[in-house]
């Protein structure tokens, strides 16, 4: 028996019908969802623009709720991750940001800013290795950045590995060698490999391009002083000088130099203002007591050294000065007495140095 | 979607911690930069004003027929022994009155483990500026790796003897008067036997009148058991891998000879507590430092402190180099002292001291400050500074133009030819130095402008002076490692007045070895002691040479002897030669023959 057809007709229309409103109200959802995922991601780009204007003005923690605003509507969204990272790291907020960075990189292994920026925060944690090893991959998959060789060279200089650490700023300055801070850590880097002819090289080069560079005429000074070229050095120091007036360190240097030179009564200037900046300074206040001793006054110098050799109670060398000029001065015994505690400051050190032998640093 | 802009909130975020790490980056202060200081290239002043300069030397080794060549070791250095040969003497071995040469050589392991010989070079002076090998005649053929010599009349028959240090003891040779010599080490029981001597001296520290003899040894060494190049804390330089030592080596002990008058030695070393700890002895020079009348002894130490024994006049010593401050560097700090020399360069009346030290660190000038104390004045004197990128070895005084005002030279050469293959700024060759003496206590480097052979890079070691062709110039021989020695002939244009006094003792030791001399000449007195063994492992012309300027009259000379007595003498013309003798006086006037062409080889 057939059945009617009316009724096989009723039935697919239903079906039809339902599936029509079932398409519909999907159809509607989906340009509702639209509309609002456009309005979202429009939201997310306006908190994406603010946040960076927020990093741009130094405002760190209005950049952090932009972009963790922004976060909220675009989880999946590198560019407002890596706005986040940026910005609790540029905050200080450091475990923040190696979270979000930690995240974001497991999500893009591929993005090169992202692996530097997780290398910045290793840094700045003091977690060195982590930090290399993030940096590495950055510069993997974006090689040509000067900023990554820089960094690179950051963490390589905090370790002490002065040649990789050169390496590094060598590739840096290729790609911009305009910039000078990387000249004179690369200068850094040489003079503490004994490289002191080409530190002053990279020196000047940083002060060509930036005259201002903070202690570029310290670092020319500290490397022409260690070639024994102290009137050069003393130049430099004066220049330094005069842009840092209180700047102990450079006043000390500028002292210690003046002493090498024998312009004893510059020295004694110089070292008086260095160790009052920095009464801990236990350098300057032993060549402070050598000039004065120089100098001829023995009584002011044994002062002196006495108090350099109560800020460096290991070292023997004021000692050995002190009895010289309490001997000066007449004090034989005390004299003998400095000698002896000399002596057995001496025993204690350990042997380094020597006809073949260098510093181990 | 917008994409940001990040470059500058990422240059900013790294430049950030730059500038932190530029403050907190460790950099040490060149006051503890001592041992590790670069060097300035050599070459940087070169060149400057060479026509201009009134000094001026030339060397003139190659045709004055100086054929020798120092061997010592291979050119990678890569053992200790191999950087430290090239003694130097200069003695008028036939007493025909003008000065020879000997020139010690070294060796190298091949050599050494294939018995080839090694023997040094006696030169003998012709008199007309050249000189003539006469080694194979003379006697001197001991084979074995050469270092240091020191010469003197230590049986006081008038000739000259020689004593040369190796590597593993020593050799003392008599002059027979016919131009040889003869070994009577073994007889003489100076043989320093398996030990390794460098700079020797004779100095008769008892005054008995018989020269004793002092030898510096270095480093104990084991020729089948040497260091590992580059292995090890004391194998490094710099970071690199080097030669090892002398840190991690056991010292030599020095030796005291004490001369018994019979042609024989007593060791009086353990008597006298000399050199106890075995400290690297590499410099040797008598001298009455408080002018008591009785020698006293300046020994250079490598990497450890260098001793001053006071000597007591009756035969002892008691060490006081830390209390006179010429220990160690101004800082109390260990130097690496190579060569010294003594002589009062600020014409107080007092022996003041010169040392050599390694580069990266100032040589000493040891002023006398007639207390018993020195004080290192090499700063102040503007001898130091200029000195630190240099790894200095010879060291002497002399007056380069007779103005009656010490000058100083000193031998220049690294040891180490690795650090060429670095930037480090230090060469393994440098220049020699040559300071000039202005008077005040002030010196002026001069050597860059003092003649091209002057200007150029050598590894320099040892280093004698001599008027070698009796014109009243002081003459330079040094010698160059691996290489041909420098004959540096005087011939600055202005040169003063001179004397030159040659002393023979009777009741002090024949050579006059200790003798005091004062000279008055020009309105001022000039002291100077007679010796020959100084600087590194050599020996200069024994007899004391004075400039006197513009002075035309010696107005009075007087020679303080070893034995106490003392000779006055009066007015004397200048440029001439005066042969004093003990109680006697002058007994030979000698004026010199003005320069002539023949004096020049070149």
């Amino acid at each position: 028996m057939q059945r009617p057809r009316s009724s096989q007709h009723r039935s697919m229309s239903f079906v039809i019908r339902g599936i029509r409103t079932t398409s519909l109200l999907a159809l509607s959802l989906t340009f509702a969802l639209l509309a609002r995922s456009q309005s979202e991601n429009a939201r997310a780009s306006a908190l994406i623009r603010e946040g960076q204007g927020a990093l741009d003005a130094g405002d760190f923690s209005r950049a952090i709720h932009d972009f963790e605003n922004a976060r909220q509507l675009a989880p999946d969204n590198a560019d407002v991750n890596r706005g986040l990272v940026l910005s609790y790291l540029q905050a200080g907020r450091l475990a923040d940001a190696q979270r979000i960075a930690e995240s974001a990189v497991g999500r893009w292994p591929h993005d090169a800013r992202l692996q530097h920026w997780l290398g910045l925060v290793y840094f700045k944690e003091g977690h060195n290795q982590n930090a290399l090893q993030a940096l590495q991959r950055s510069e993997s998959l974006s090689p040509n950045g000067p900023d990554i060789h820089f960094d690179i060279a950051l963490v390589y200089l905090a370790e002490n590995q002065y040649p990789q650490a050169a390496d590094e700023l060598e590739n840096a300055i290729k790609l911009n060698p305009n910039a000078a801070l990387p000249h004179i850590l690369l200068g850094r880097a040489y003079q503490n490999t004994n490289r002191t002819v080409k530190a002053i090289e990279q020196f000047r080069a940083a002060l060509r391009a930036d005259p201002n560079v903070p202690l570029g005429h310290y670092h020319v000074g500290f490397a022409l002083a260690s070639l024994g070229r102290d009137q050069e050095a003393i130049a430099e120091y004066q220049k330094e000088a005069l842009r840092s007036p209180d700047n102990p360190s450079v006043l000390y240097q500028l002292g210690h130099c003046e002493l090498a030179t024998s312009e004893w009564q510059s020295a004694i200037m110089h070292l008086k203002k260095a160790t009052q900046l920095d009464p801990k300074n236990a350098d300057a206040r032993y060549d402070l007591g050598k000039a004065l001793l120089l100098e001829g006054d023995a009584a002011a110098a044994v002062l002196t050294l006495r108090q350099a050799a109560a800020l460096k109670p290991e070292s023997p060398e004021p000692h050995y000065l002190l009895a010289r000029a309490l001997e000066k001065i007449g004090d034989k015994e005390q004299s003998q007495h400095e000698l002896q505690i000399f002596a057995d400051l001496k025993k204690a050190q350990p042997a380094t140095g020597g006809m073949a032998t260098g510093p181990i640093q | 979607m917008a994409h940001p802009r990040w470059p500058s909130l990422l240059v900013s975020a790294a430049m950030l911690t730059a500038a932190c790490l530029l403050v907190f980056f460790p950099q040490r202060s060149p006051a503890h930069q001592q041992t590790h200081r670069s060097t300035a290239p050599a070459s940087t002043s070169k060149g400057k004003g060479l026509a201009s300069s009134p000094i001026s030397f030339i060397d003139i080794a190659k045709t004055a027929g100086i054929d020798f060549h120092l061997t010592c070791g291979d050119p990678e250095k890569r053992y200790i022994m191999e950087s430290m040969c090239g003694g130097v003497a200069v003695l008028d071995y036939d007493n025909d009155g003008w000065m020879d040469i000997f020139l010690v050589d070294g060796s190298t392991l091949a050599d050494q483990r294939e018995g080839k010989c090694h023997t040094g070079k006696l030169y003998h002076n012709d008199h007309d500026g050249t000189f003539t090998d006469v080694t194979a005649k003379s006697g001197i053929s001991h084979c074995g790796w050469g270092f240091g010599v020191a010469v003197g009349d230590y049986d006081n028959d008038g000739w000259e003897d020689l004593h040369v240090t190796y590597l593993d003891g020593a050799i003392l040779y008599h002059n027979n008067h016919d131009g040889t010599f003869t070994d009577v080490t073994a007889k003489a029981g100076v043989g320093n036997i398996g030990r390794w001597g460098t700079s020797a001296a004779f100095g008769d520290y008892d005054n008995d009148g018989f020269l004793d003899l002092y030898v510096a040894n270095y480093v104990d060494l084991d020729l089948q058991h040497l260091p590992e190049f580059g292995q090890g804390l004391f194998c490094q330089y710099r970071q690199i891998p080097v030669s090892c030592g002398p840190r991690g080596l056991k010292g030599g002990r020095d030796r005291l000879y004490h001369n018994n008058g019979d042609g024989t030695f007593t060791d009086v070393t353990e008597k006298l507590n000399i050199d106890p700890n075995s400290y690297y002895g590499l410099g040797v020079v008598w001298l009455d430092y408080d002018l008591d009348g009785c020698l006293d002894l300046y020994v250079s130490d490598d990497s450890t402190p260098s001793m001053l024994y006071h000597g007591d006049c009756k035969g002892g010593f008691t060490e006081v180099g830390v209390k006179a401050g010429v220990a160690y560097s101004a800082d109390g700090r260990e130097q690496a002292g190579m060569g010294v020399d003594s002589a009062d360069y600020d014409n107080d009346g007092w022996p003041d001291i010169v040392k050599t030290n390694f580069s990266d660190d100032s040589n000493n000038l040891f002023h006398n400050d007639h207390t018993g104390e020195f004080t290192d004045l090499a700063g102040p004197a503007d001898f130091g500074p200029v000195s630190i990128p240099f790894l200095g070895f010879g060291v002497k005084f002399l007056d380069i133009d007779n103005t009656g005002w010490k000058d100083l030279f000193v031998a220049n050469g690294h040891v180490n030819p690795q650090v060429d293959q670095y930037s480090f700024g230090v060469t393994y060759a440098e220049r020699p130095l040559l300071f000039r003496n202005l008077g005040k206590g002030k010196f002026e480097e001069i050597g860059f402008k003092s003649g091209s052979a002057l200007a150029h890079r050598y590894v320099g070691r040892g280093a004698a002076t001599a008027d070698f062709f009796n014109e009243g110039r002081e003459d330079l021989l040094v010698s160059v490692l691996d290489g041909p020695p420098l004959l540096l002939q005087n011939q600055s244009r202005k040169q003063g007045h001179w004397l030159r006094i040659k002393t023979v003792g009777t009741r002090s030791n024949r050579d006059g070895f200790g003798a005091r001399v004062e000279v008055k000449a020009g309105g001022f007195t000039q002291v100077a002691e007679v010796r020959t063994n100084s600087s590194f492992e050599s020996a200069s012309d024994p007899r004391l040479h004075f400039g006197l300027g513009s002075a035309n009259l010696v107005d009075a000379i007087v020679v303080h002897w070893p034995s106490g007595t003392m000779d006055r003498i009066g007015p004397q013309r200048t440029d001439q030669q005066l042969v004093i003798e003990e109680g006697k006086g002058v007994v030979t006037p000698q004026p010199m023959a003005p320069r002539t062409a023949s004096s020049h080889a070149n």
